[in-house]
């Protein structure tokens, strides 16, 4: 009865602690919600960050710029995404610009023909008659998580 | 001493111990096994390379349609009490990493814009 009696309070003991050790990384110190990457946003504001993308690429059409920032939503398929979002907008009355800029951008990148070992991997190559390497630095390259994602098809930044 | 209380001291030494073990095990599982998980964040909780390459969208956007109303509202996606002040970081960021000097110059546009519309900011 007395060894009994041990046993129970060792296990008490673990699990009174095992609370304390819970409670305090889910409530009182848990994994901060800060420097996220914009594949972790919520469906909804990757969908407005999308949007941004696209419109931004109907203004000034770099769409090296363009597909790099959207890679950084990790959509397992980009154009499918985008064409996807531009038909619910147009599905739900919503504004036909941005579908339109969604649609173009989607359109863009399926019909690009680029071959990135062959126009981005060296400076050189952008003198090949392939299209002009836009001279803008890609602003997620600069650190080293996006510029993991993208090695290979980074243009050198500028200075 | 008597035995007994030599015991209880014993057993009180065990029950901290376990309590011990049982607060490492938490830790290790909520930290390290199943922490929160990063899912459905907002905009406000981007790193700053993120929110920069974000504000520079804006301005591509503004120095095209020179349209600060829609400068302002898209900005408000990343949830910052100053837009001014998160363009500003924006700007010292892009500058502290290499930025383009024409992406430097584009934010610069938004920001004495923003000033120009937000001067209480």
């Amino acid at each position: 009865m007395e060894s009994q009696r041990s046993s129970w309070y060792l296990l008490t003991g673990l699990i009174l602690g095992l609370v304390i050790g819970l409670v305090f990384t889910w409530v009182v110190s848990p994994v901060a919600y800060s420097d996220s990457t914009p594949v972790s946003l919520r469906e909804d504001f990757k969908n407005h960050y999308r949007s941004m993308i696209a419109q931004v690429y109907a203004k000034n059409t770099n769409l090296l710029r363009a597909e790099s920032r959207l890679m950084l939503l990790g959509d397992e398929d980009t154009v499918e995404a985008l064409a996807a979002q531009a038909q619910r907008i147009l599905a739900e009355g919503g504004a036909e610009d941005e579908a339109r800029a969604l649609a173009a951008l989607a359109a863009a990148l399926a019909s690009q023909t680029i071959k990135p070992e062959a126009t981005l991997s060296s400076p050189a190559s952008s003198e090949s008659a392939e299209p002009v390497i836009p001279t803008n630095t890609l602003p997620p390259f600069n650190t080293a998580t996006a510029a993991s994602v993208l090695e290979d098809k980074t243009p050198s930044p500028e200075p | 001493m008597t035995e007994a209380s030599l015991q209880r001291k014993q057993r009180s030494l065990f029950f901290i111990l376990t309590i011990v073990i049982g607060i490492t095990a938490g830790l290790v599982y909520g930290w390290l096994i199943n922490p929160v998980a990063y899912t459905d964040t907002g905009p406000h909780t981007l790193r700053q390379d993120y929110k920069t390459d974000y504000v520079l969208m804006v301005a591509e956007l503004y120095h095209a349609d020179q349209d600060i109303k829609a400068a302002v509202a898209d900005l408000g996606f990343l949830g910052s009490e100053s837009l001014v002040e998160l363009v500003n970081q924006a700007v010292v960021f892009a500058g502290q990493v290499g930025y383009a000097p024409t992406d430097v110059e584009l934010m610069l546009e938004l920001v004495r814009s923003l000033k120009a519309v937000l001067p209480e900011q």
